[in-house]
This record gives structure tokens, sequence and C-alpha cells, in this order.
């Protein structure tokens, strides 16, 4: 998930670039060769560094780190309703520091250090709604007024929120709990209305990625703080073309902020969170390009994942743990997309195929990339194992 | 033959080099028509951008939300009503004022959540979001609002300046961070507005006002503009009078010239072709020289032009030009058109030049009197047209015929102009007829016809220049007259307040208390959608936006407050008004066809209501609809805020003291007090700036007339002294014949004048009846002022005397051996 | 009626000072005629000028019916020609805005002397009878000539001067009009001076001067 959110952050940066540089399309300003994607590989002096052996404490660490340059607390669900109709969404927030902490302004009415961007989806069938929205705020602001601030998040009780999308705990005020939590993200009016308001319960623990939460993302040593909540089930109201139905299933929550992701040889990534139906969850990603320490153009690829157990245990994956393997494309707004995979892991003795139902779940935000609803099917014998989401940026 | 065509274009070209007068005349003519037209064309062009700019920027775009209690909005609205799920975004706007005077308009946005389509995204130039959002931020302007210093009066300094040309002018945008450092605005915004429809009813607690309904500056002004066009197209008509008569002087004078050229085998079409190249080349002087003095003339009268169109519509103008490709060939265009109008029968003339013919008096003689013919025909035909638009205006509801008013003024004026050579004619031949008994009058009135037809076309054009000139001069004056006085209606109050709307009613009890003071009248604003209105014919559906204003029927205002229609008579209208009836204004009854008695559905949010109207009034110099009710009802039915209250005194009150005292107690701000003087000074100084061009383009046209005729009697200067030397050599002396030619002319443009004062009066009556009505919606009386009529009677003849005083003293100071040889060399 | 004396008058050309007439003298009684002869240029339309009074001579003395020119003010010489002079051009010069009766009473009016039955008689013998109301540039040559003539005549002046008055016309018209010319002045009384280059025109006269690069060069005969 971590990549794909990366993604977003390019779109955010792009956004940045070319908000007001009309004439300049997304692709230009997303195909940079020595600087990754989006200018997520710049050097970014002056903000601080996520290394290994940090310890992650909670709650503290669901709020932002605005000493960070980028963060997420990123959404993804499986879901289905009353009709067994398989249903996907997706809700994120992302946090974009716009200058280093010692170049922050004071904080006078307006003044932002912080920008905030938040995207939401919601698939089913061949229809697929995207929102998008942006906010900003200034890091010493008093979020215990929350109206003073039109984005922001508490740690406890937690609440995130741009808008009226809102991520809150919804457990008794006070509580340090990261579950029970409502989300409500509404867009559009009328007929053409779609949303949802959702209670998402944790079932299991929350599992960090890498070495303690510290996950590379390339060859070089430069990663993120990544961790996630795999384990939500979810329960709640969907609204699609101004209709209301209850649906349930299955959630996944990325968390990761850092300051310098990709590797700046990086062009793109392919990004996948699954739940097998036994209970084991995986999450595989790979960079396309940084794969080595070499000063070659590209470089390889680079890969890294996590193997967790019904229980919450996490196997770490390294690059050579692992082969994803493109099987298919789509023709997707005027791009090919690789929407049939092969994913083998040895270690966990995991062959499948990943496939996405769909291949038209493009997500039309400032900067576009590609966010879908996946299933995953035995190799050999076909049998359906579980499902998914697939995020692939760079194409 | 094309071969031909230099030698007999220099062979014609050499004419000019004998008669370097007739091309000056000629380049005049172009240069004046295109000088005038293409100015104000500039001026049109760059409003017309101004407004573009405008338009495609914030106000006319964007829905807007104000709060219900007339309180400032505030940045916890903005959140609260962002947390609510409501698409607004926030927006500061004020003032700014430069180290080297400029007021500049500062908006602050931010651009996160301003409608992502809304083209401040795209007045952008160059930079990124984080630069524009970041210390030190970004200053966006178009070119024309950049000024020399970024650092303002107060000391601040602008962030650095980055070039937006698609912002409207003397604009600066940027993030509403950086905005609200500089106006010091605190918590406060100035605007929540959201993109046009996102917003399906005003939440609650605030006011929403539809994009749609906000009418653009460029709505506003198209009557102004209208009225500029009208003069400009005025002053080419005039300009191309002087053309028309240059030329045909030209042409005459080379009718020899022409023969001699097809005797010796020259064709006709080859002369044709000559001519026209001749025409154009010529064309093209006079042009390039026209529309340069027009861009100069432009940017001359722009800032007047920029200011008037701020005062009356509130609509920016840039103050420098702004002219777009087309603007150019445009106005080359119009030029060359216009040359080919005038000489378009100059062309036809030579075409059927006939090779045998000689040039005859004789058929110049009758050939004028059938030119007589056709004008007194054409003019009877234009006459009549113009009879027809009357006719079709008398069934319009008024209000309508913007296009058809001028239209009819147009034709007023050429039925005029085309009747004016017959009408000279007619009285020269019944004066001579009259004058047989002395010799002298009766050749000065024998040669006066002779004259004529070389002066008739430069009388037309004073004749439209003096009608023009008295009509718009005696709308002007009427309108002074009736808005000074009605401003002495509404202002009766000697001081007025203008405080935050929740201190009024603080100061209102203060005030109450006050033994000085007699009367509060208490005014209170708002907005509303007239949904439909029910006359006894029936009930129209409307949709139309208009103002709420409460007033205080006190015993101050009613006697005077100016009415214009009742249902039964004031005092019956007065009660009712008190009792909840509205009046409308007269701009609203005549835009939807409104008399007392027809009844209003009115809706605002969370409000609707029926109110009777008891009568209409005039509501000069304000664009919009405005329905007037009575303070306590406005604020009973429509939950509108305060908005100023007019002090009244008792007789030998102190105002000062008062003033004083209010400031004190109340801790009012420098601007929140102003004492009626001044009001009336304020307005006074806007209305003499709304006319500061018309009456600048008026003189003008007025002098291009004058030019006209000076031009024609010095083109035919060495003829007359031709015809007036035989005179003196039988013993007429020198200074008599000399005062003869003046009285001649001055004796002409009398006529001419005279004929200028009805005319002058139908286009006044044109203006205030029928233009005035469809472009602003109200009408004014029409005065009359004899002044002004001696005025232009005494312009007429002082502009006649003026151009014939030049050839009159040459002639007079010319020596015995000068005339002689001209005519010995006859 | 008419006397030069010692006359002097030079004009200031581009080329220098042209001495144009040169101590010339003559005397014209009343009722007489005088021709006076010439080569173009020789100066004898200046001296015509000079004797009806429209420019000044730089030295000597012009005596018109007793008046001496040289020291008129401006409006008084214009009176003078009003009243005691004729004039006839070789060009007409009508005046081309009045008919042809206006015309021929053009300066009987203005010399306050108009005399209906006497103006009746003069379109009568010149001819013009039924042409009244025409305009100049109606008539022929001949007739714009004779109607020249009756202008000049019709105040009864008691000097005519002609300059040319033939030159424009063709010969048979000229002998016509010269004709008429004589056979009126002896009507009227008229003294005559004629400028003219052709010697029909200068043989019925009592007299004739010659004038040669401004001097006479045969005097009084």
């Amino acid at each position: 998930m971590s990549l794909s959110r990366l993604q977003n952050f390019r779109l955010l940066l792009a956004f940045t670039a070319t908000l007001m540089l009309y004439g300049c399309s997304s692709e230009e300003s997303t195909s940079t060769a020595d600087t990754g994607f989006a200018g997520l590989g710049q050097e970014a002096d002056g903000f601080q560094y996520a290394k290994p052996n940090q310890l992650l404490t909670f709650p503290t660490d669901h709020a932002a780190h605005p000493d960070y340059r980028i963060e997420w607390w990123y959404l993804t669900a499986n879901l289905e309703d009353a009709s067994g109709e398989p249903l996907g969404l997706q809700w994120t927030l992302f946090r974009q520091a716009l200058m280093p902490p010692s170049e922050r302004p004071a904080p006078t009415p307006w003044a932002a250090d912080q920008l905030w961007m938040a995207h939401m989806a919601i698939s089913q069938g061949e229809q697929h709604e995207v929102a998008e929205r942006f906010g900003r705020s200034h890091s010493q602001a008093d979020l215990s007024v929350h109206q003073d601030s039109q984005a922001g998040i508490i740690s406890s009780p937690f609440h995130a929120w741009l808008d009226d999308w809102q991520l809150k705990a919804s457990g008794e005020a006070g509580s340090d709990a990261f579950s029970p939590l409502t989300l409500t993200a509404y867009s559009g009016e009328d007929e053409s209305r779609f949303g949802y308001s959702l209670t998402l319960t944790a079932q299991g623990p929350l599992v960090l990625h890498g070495q303690q939460g510290f996950s590379q993302k390339a060859a070089n040593g430069q990663g993120s703080m990544y961790y996630s909540q795999p384990f939500w089930q979810i329960d709640g109201n969907v609204t699609l073309n101004g209709e209301t139905k209850a649906v349930n299933g299955r959630g996944w929550l990325d968390r990761e902020w850092s300051s310098q992701l990709l590797d700046a040889r990086q062009s793109g990534w392919d990004w996948l969170s699954l739940h097998f139906n036994d209970g084991h969850k995986l999450m595989a990603f790979q960079l396309r390009g940084g794969g080595d320490n070499t000063d070659q153009e590209q470089g390889a690829d680079y890969r890294s994942g996590t193997w967790i157990t019904p229980q919450g245990e996490p196997t770490p994956l390294a690059n050579t743990d692992f082969i994803m393997t493109p099987l298919a494309t789509s023709a997707v707004a005027g791009r090919d997309i690789p929407t049939r995979w092969r994913l083998e892991v040895p270690s966990a003795s995991v062959d499948i195929n990943v496939e996405a139902p769909y291949a038209n779940r493009w997500m039309t935000t400032s900067v576009p990339y590609w966010e879908g609803e996946v299933e995953i099917s035995d190799r050999a014998s076909g049998e359906p194992l579980g499902e998914g989401y697939l995020e692939m940026t760079g194409y | 033959m094309i071969k031909a065509l230099p030698t007999v274009l220099a062979t014609l070209l050499a004419h000019y080099r004998r008669h370097p007068g007739q091309l000056a005349m000629l380049l005049l003519g172009l240069w004046v028509a295109s000088a005038l037209w293409s100015g104000i064309q500039a001026i049109n062009a760059t409003a017309r951008d101004s407004y573009a700019r405008a338009d495609a920027m914030f106000d006319t775009q964007l829905d807007q939300l104000e709060r219900r209690d007339g309180a400032p909005l505030t940045r916890a609205d903005y959140h609260a009503l962002r947390q609510a799920g409501l698409p607004v975004s926030p927006m500061l706007e004020g003032e700014v004022v430069t180290q080297d005077g400029t007021r500049l308009t500062l908006i602050g946005i931010d651009p996160l959540t301003l409608a992502n389509n809304n083209p401040l995204a795209q007045a952008d130039s160059s930079g990124s979001l984080t630069d524009f959002m970041t210390a030190p931020w970004q200053t966006r302007a178009a070119p024309d609002a950049l000024t020399a210093t970024t650092t303002l009066a107060n000391g601040k300094a602008l962030p650095p300046l980055v070039l937006a040309p698609a912002i409207p002018p003397d604009t600066l945008i940027m993030d509403i961070a950086a905005a609200a450092r500089l106006l010091q605005s605190g918590e406060e915004i100035t605007r929540l507005v959201a993109a046009p429809g996102a917003l399906a009813e005003a939440p609650a607690g605030f006011t929403l006002t539809r994009a749609t309904r906000i009418a653009t500056p460029g709505q506003l002004t198209e009557s102004f503009h209208l009225n500029l066009t009208a003069l400009g197209l005025l002053a080419w008509v005039v300009g191309l009078f002087i053309v028309q008569a240059a030329l045909g002087l030209a042409l005459e004078q080379r009718l020899g010239m022409l023969r001699t050229l097809r005797v010796l085998g020259v064709s006709g079409r080859s002369l044709v072709l000559a001519l026209s190249v001749e025409l154009l080349l010529l064309g093209l002087i006079g042009a390039a020289a026209g529309i340069a003095s027009g861009v100069w003339l432009a940017r001359l009268l722009l800032p007047d032009v920029a200011a008037t169109l701020g005062s009356l519509y509130g609509a920016g103008v840039g103050r420098e030009l702004n002219l777009p490709w087309h603007y150019w060939v445009g106005g080359l265009a119009v030029s060359l058109g216009g040359l080919l109008l005038a000489g378009g029968g100059v062309l036809w003339r030579a075409a059927r030049l006939n090779t045998l013919e000689l040039g005859q008096m004789q058929a110049w003689r009758s050939g004028y009197r059938r030119q007589l013919m056709l004008m007194s025909i054409g003019g009877a035909f234009v006459a009549g047209v113009a009879l027809a638009l009357y006719g079709w205006l008398r069934f319009q509801p008024p209000g309508d015929g913007l296009v058809a008013g001028f239209a009819l003024v147009a034709a007023l004026l050429l039925a005029s102009a085309l009747w004016l050579p017959p009408l000279l004619a007619l009285v020269l031949k019944v004066l001579t007829h009259l004058a047989r008994r002395r010799p002298l009058v009766h050749w000065a009135l024998a040669d006066m016809q002779l004259q004529l037809p070389k002066i008739s076309l430069a009388m037309m054009a004073l004749l439209i220049a003096l009608a023009t000139n008295l009509g718009v001069g005696s709308m002007v004056g009427g309108f002074r007259l009736t808005f000074l006085e009605w401003l002495d209606q509404r202002l009766v109050a000697p001081l007025y307040l203008n405080a935050p709307a929740e201190q009024y009613t603080d100061i209102d009890a203060w005030l109450a208390d006050h033994p000085d003071v007699s009367e509060r009248l208490l005014t209170r604003r708002s907005e509303a959608i007239l949904e439909s209105i029910i006359t006894p014919k029936g009930s129209r559906a409307l949709g139309t936006p208009i103002e709420l204003y409460g007033i205080t029927p006190g015993e101050s205002l009613t006697p005077h407050w100016p009415l214009l229609a009742t249902q039964q008579d004031r005092d019956t209208a007065w009660a009712d008004f008190s009792h909840g009836a509205a009046f409308v204004n007269e701009q609203l009854a005549t835009a939807e066809n409104l008399s007392p008695g027809d009844q209003l559905n009115l809706r605002a949010p969370g409000v609707s209501e029926t109110l009777t109207i008891a009568a209409t009034y005039p509501d000069y110099g304000n664009p919009s609809g405005q329905v007037l009710m009575a303070s306590p009802q406005l604020a009973a039915r429509f939950n509108a805020p305060p908005s100023s209250m007019g002090v009244v005194l008792h007789l030998n009150a102190d105002v000062d003291a008062l003033r004083e005292a209010l400031t004190e107690r109340f801790g009012l701000g420098s601007d929140a007090l102003s004492d009626q003087r001044e009001i009336k000074r304020i307005a006074t100084e806007i209305f003499e700036r709304t006319f500061t061009i018309t009456r600048a383009l008026n003189v003008l046209t007025l002098a291009v007339a004058a030019l006209a005729l000076l031009a024609s009697l010095l083109a035919q200067a060495r003829s007359r002294r031709q015809q007036l030397a035989p005179l003196w050599a039988l013993g007429v002396p020198r200074a008599q014949l000399a005062q003869l030619s003046l009285v001649q002319l001055g004796g002409a443009a009398l006529v001419t004048g005279l004929l200028a004062l009805p005319l002058g009066i139908a286009i006044t009556w044109s203006l205030v009846a029928i233009i005035n009505v469809a472009a602003f919606g109200w009408r004014l009386p029409l005065h009359l002022f004899p002044w002004e009529m001696a005025v232009t009677l005494a312009t007429a003849v002082a502009v006649a005397l003026l151009s014939a005083a030049l050839p009159a003293l040459r002639f007079w100071r010319a020596s015995p051996r000068t005339l002689l040889a001209e005519e010995a060399n006859q | 009626m008419l006397e030069l004396q010692q006359v002097h008058k030079t004009y200031t050309t581009p080329q220098g000072p042209l001495k144009v007439l040169d101590d010339v003298s003559l005397r014209l009684a009343p009722g007489q005629s005088l021709a006076l002869m010439g080569e173009s240029g020789s100066g004898k339309s200046t001296l015509l000028h000079l004797a009806a009074g429209l420019d000044l001579p730089d030295q000597g003395s012009i005596t018109l019916a007793g008046q001496n020119v040289s020291t008129l003010a401006e409006s008084d010489r214009a009176k003078l020609r009003r009243e005691k002079l004729g004039l006839v051009f070789q060009q007409f010069h009508l005046v081309p805005s009045l008919t042809v009766i206006d015309n021929l009473r053009l300066q009987a009016r203005l010399a306050n002397r108009d005399d209906t039955d006497w103006t009746a008689y003069l379109i009568a013998r010149l001819g013009l009878e039924g042409l009244e109301k025409r305009y100049p540039e109606q008539l022929s040559g001949g007739q714009q000539q004779r109607l020249a003539i009756g202008r000049a005549l019709a105040p009864r002046p008691p000097l005519l001067l002609a300059d040319e008055p033939t030159g424009n016309l063709d010969e048979t018209t000229a002998g016509e009009v010269l004709e008429l010319l004589l056979s009126l002045v002896r009507e009227t009384q008229c003294a005559l001076l004629v400028v003219t280059h052709s010697p029909q025109v200068a043989a019925p006269l009592d007299r004739c001067l010659r004038l040669r690069h401004g001097q006479l060069i045969n005097t009084e005969l």
C-alpha cells in the first residue's frame, strides 16, 4: 500500500506543480528521470529522516509527524452488499509538509506549513466513483478546537479529518484505542451522490513492516516508517448513485511517513495488500528501478513485503523472497496497465494469480493512478483464495 | 494598360502637388474620422477586456454566501461550513495603497478549496502551489496592475510579483495567508464563495447569492458603451463629410485632366483603378494617422472613463490600453470602409465620365438642382423611417428599444442633414427674391446659392454636431437639475452613520435619549428573489434578484421623498407603506412593467412574502431593481440587517459635537459618520464625472464640424477670390466684400443653428424618454434650456465666422495687385 | 475726363523690378474715344487698371472725372468706379450667381442709378430680350460680352474702360460686339478707352496710341 500512497504523494507534488501550470500535462510532470516520480526522490534537507531502530509508540504515532515531509492514512476495503455483490472502496488522507520545520511561518491566520489531500473511491462492477479534496493547516494550530483547522489528526481519541471527511474513534472519549473507528466521507449531490458511513473494528493487532516499522525502499537504504492494521472488520452503509445500501467486509489501513521515499532512479511501483481466506495477509510491493547500488540509469527493481499470519505475526520478505510477474495488461485511460499478475512467495508456498476483475479503476485525481480490487486464486488449481487491493503507479 | 497605371497615378497625384490644401483636407477628414472612432473603440476594447477578466474571475462565476445577521464572516464560519460538508472557499478582499499612491484591490484566495476549474488556477503564469502558499508568497497581477514599487504606503512589502495577464486590472491576487497579513484582517474574511450550483441552498444563518444573479459589469455597462459607440459613429460620419467634400472637389477640379487622359487613350477601367489605388493610398495614410491619434486620445480619456465606470457600476477598467489584434484590423477596416463610402460616388462619376462633355456650369447647375431634389426625397424617406421607429417604440413597453432609440436619433439626424441643403437653398431663393432692391445683399444671397453645393456637406456636419451638442447638453443639464433636487429630497438628515451592524441597537438607544436628536432614520438592506408579480392582467413568474431597502417613514422623510406614481395619493401611499406595503424604484417598475396596485411575491431564504406596490419612486444612478419597505417591516419580515442611519437634529443643534460624542462613545472609525454636504459633494462629483466623456466627445465633434467648414472654405478660397475680384473692380470696397463673406456664412450657419434647435430638442427627448429609460431604467423630465439654445445658435454663428474669418481676412488683406493678377489670369 | 501725367509703375517680380509704365502721359476728353495698342506685356492692361483706380501709380498723377485718383482712399476710389466708370473685360466677368437681368442692373444698382426704362432699352439694344432670366453660363460668348457691356453702361458712366473686349470672341461676333459698343458709347456720350492689340478694334476710334515697353511711342495725334 505504501508505495501506492507514495504515488499519490507524487500526485500531490505534481498537483503542486501543475495546478497553476496549465498546459503542462501530468505525464510530463510525472516522468522525471533523475528525481524519481513527482520529485519524491529529491533530497529533503531539513526534514527528519526515517531510520531503522526508531521505536514506534502508540497512540502518539497515529497522529501526524509534521517534521517528516510526507505521511498518509490509507484505507482500502473489500466489501459486499446485502445481495452479495462485491464492492471496493478507498479512503486516503495525505499530508505533506510545505517546508522543513526550521522554516515554518508564524501561525498567523491562514498561514500553513501543512498541505492535505484526501482521495475517496467506491467501486462496484463497472462503476468507479472518485473524489478528491485539499486543505491546509498549521502544525501549531490548536487541534482541541478542531474548527480552528481545516484538516488535522488527533491521536487520542483518534480523529483524522479534512473538512467533513472524517475517520475517528467511536469508543468512549479519552480512550487510546485505535478501534473501533468510524469513517464518513461523501461527495456529489442528489443522484450523483456517493460516499460511505462505516464502522471499522480491528480483529487483530497492528503490524509493523520491515525492521520494527522501518521499511526500506531502495538498495541505498532510504525508506519510511510503515505499519498497518490489516484486520479490519467493516460494517456500515455505502451510498452510490444516490442510493444507500448496507455493506460489510474486510479492510486494510496503512500508516506511513517519510522524508525521502524513492531512489532517484525509481519510476513507479506495483503494490499489493491481500486477504487470504485462511486468515493470512500479504503485503508486497516492487519499485521499478533502484533495486541495486549500481550507477545504472534504471537499476533493477526493488521488492519488499510482509507475510502476516492470522494472529498478526509478520515475516518480512526481502528482494529475493518473492517474484511478481505481469501476465496480462488492459488498456486503461490510454495506457497498458498489468491487471493480471503471478505472485510467487516460495517460503510461504504461495504461487497465485492476482487478477483485477474490472480494469477501469483509474483514479482521475489531480495526478492519476490505478487502484482497485483484486481476486486471488491458486495458480495450479484455480481455486479462489481470497481478495485484496492492487495499486500501480508510473504507467 | 496596367503598365500605364503608374503614369496615370502619378498624373492624378500631381494635382495634389498643386493643391496641397485639398490633400490636407482629405487626410484631415480621414484622420479625424478614424481618430475619434478608433479612440472610442480602443476605450471600449480595453473596457471589454477588463470586464472579461473580471467576469472570468470571482464575482460572476461563483455563488456567494453572507451572514444573515450582517456580521463579518470569520475563519470559524468557514471551517464550520467545510466540516458540514459544504464546498465553500474563503476570500479576503481589501484595498492597498502603494508608495506611489496607486490604489489596488487585493484579493486573498485559498487555491486549495477554490473551485478548481476557476480561471484563477489558469490566471497563473509560473511557479508552483508551494511558492504561492508559502513565504515569501507571491503577488499575481496583470501587467497593467504592476507598479514600480512593491512597497505599500504603510511600509509593508508586497510579496514578489508574478505576471498573470488574465487577472483583472488593478487587482492583486495572493494566498489568503499573505493577504491576511497585509490587510491585518485577523480572523475575518470578506466572503465565502462556492462553485455555481455547488450549494443546493443557503445554510442556516447565511444568505446565498447565485453567480447567475450577479449582473456582470459587461451587462451593466453595455448601454454606456453603446453611448460611446454612437458618439464615435457620429464623429466618424462627420469626418466622412469632410472626406466626401475633399474628394468631390478634387474630382471636380480634375475632370479636365481625366477627360484628357481618356482622350489620350487611358481606358475608363484603368482610370477607375488608378483612382481606387489613390483612394487606398490616401486611406492607408489617413487611417494609420487616425488610429495612432485614436490610441493617443483613448489613453487621454481612459482614466476618466475608468473612473466613471468605477463610480457608476463598480466596474473595474484598466487605465492602460489593452488592445487585441482585431482592434487594429477593425480600425483600419472602418477607416477604409468609410473612405470607400465617401469615395464611391467619385469613382462612379469617374467611371461614367463622358469624354466629349465639357465641364459646363450649366450641367453642374441642373445637376445640383437634381441633387437637392434627391436630398429632399432621401430626407423625407429617412424622416419616414424615424416616424416609423417612433410609432413602433410607442407600442413597446418602456425600457425596451435601446437600439431602436439610437436608430431613431440617427434617422432624425440624417433626415435633418439631408433636408438642410434644400432648406438653405429655399431660404436663399426667397430672400434673394425679397432683396431685389438691395444690390449687394441681392448679390450676396445669389452668390450664396452658388456656394451652397460646396459648403452644404460641411453645414450638414455642423448641423449634426450642433444638434447632438444641444441634445446631449440639455439631457445632462436636465439630469443635473433632477438629480440635485432628488439628492436634496432623499438626504434629509444632516448626519449619516455607517456602523457595524451589531452596534445599531446600542447607538439607536443612545440617540433616542439624546436631547439634540429629533429623529433616527434607520435603513436596512437585504436581498430577495422576485419570484412573481400579480397584476390585474394576471400573474407572471420572474425569478429576478432585487435589492430590499428599508427606510424610516417619519415626518422628516415622507414629505420630501420623491414619488413618481401612487395608487391614490401621497398620504395614502405613505400610510400603506408604514403598514407593510412596498414602493418599487423606477428601474424595477420599468423593467418589469409594474405599477402601483400590483403585487410582488418575494422569496429570501426561509422567507416568502407578498407585498402590494403602493408607489414608484425615482432612484437615479442605481443599476439594479429595488423594493423599498419601512425599516421595521423589512426587519420583521425579511430579517434584514441595519445598513445605515440618518440622524435628524433639532434646529440649532451642534452637529459636530454630536459627531464627536458618537465617535467617542461607540469607538467608531473615522469614516463611520458622514455629513450631508459630504455625501452630496461625492454624489455630485460622480455625476460630473459621468458626463465628462460625453461632453468631451461632443466638443470634439463640434470641433470636427468646424474643421470641415473651414476646410471647405479654404478649398474654395481661390475661386471665391476670383469671383469677388470683378465685383471689387466694379467698385465694391474690399472691406465690404470681406464683411459680406462673413455675413453670408454667418447667415447660413444661423439657419443651420435654427434648424438644430428643434432637432436638438428632439434628440434630448429621445435621450430622456427612450434611450435613458432603456439604458438606465429611469426617465427624466424633459428640461429645455433657452440659454443652451442661445449658446447653440451663437456656437453655430461663431463656428461659421471663425471658419470664414481666415479666407475673409486673406481677401481683405490681399493687395490689389494679387486680386488683379487673379482677375487677369482668369 | 481722364488725364495721366508722367505716370510710372514698376512691379516687383521674382526676377527683379519690372518697369511696366515709364513716364506715360495722356488725356481723354469727355465723349472722346481712344484706342491703346501694344504687344502682350507692353503695359497696356496696367495702364487701364491704373486708370480705373484698381491700382496706384508709383509716380505721376491720374485724374478721373476731375478727381486725383492717386490721393483718394480706397473706398473713395471704389465709389468713383461705381459711379463714374464702366468696365468691360476680355473674360466678361459676369457674376455667375445672378441672372442676365440682375447682372445687367448690378452696377447701376450699386451706383444707385437703376433706371428701368434704360435697362429695358439696353436689353433690347443688346439683343438679350427673352434671356433675362437665364444665367450667364447659359449664354453664348457674344451674348455674354454684350451683357458685360450693358452692365458697364447701365449706370450711364461718363467713362467706359474696355480691356480687349473682343479678345475672346470669333471674328464675326467681335465685329458685331464692337459695333454695338461704339454705337452705345456714342448714344450715351460716354468717353471710351479701349485696350487692344487688334487694329480692327482701334480703327473706328477717335484716336489711337501705341505702347511699347511701358512708353507711349507716338504721342497725341
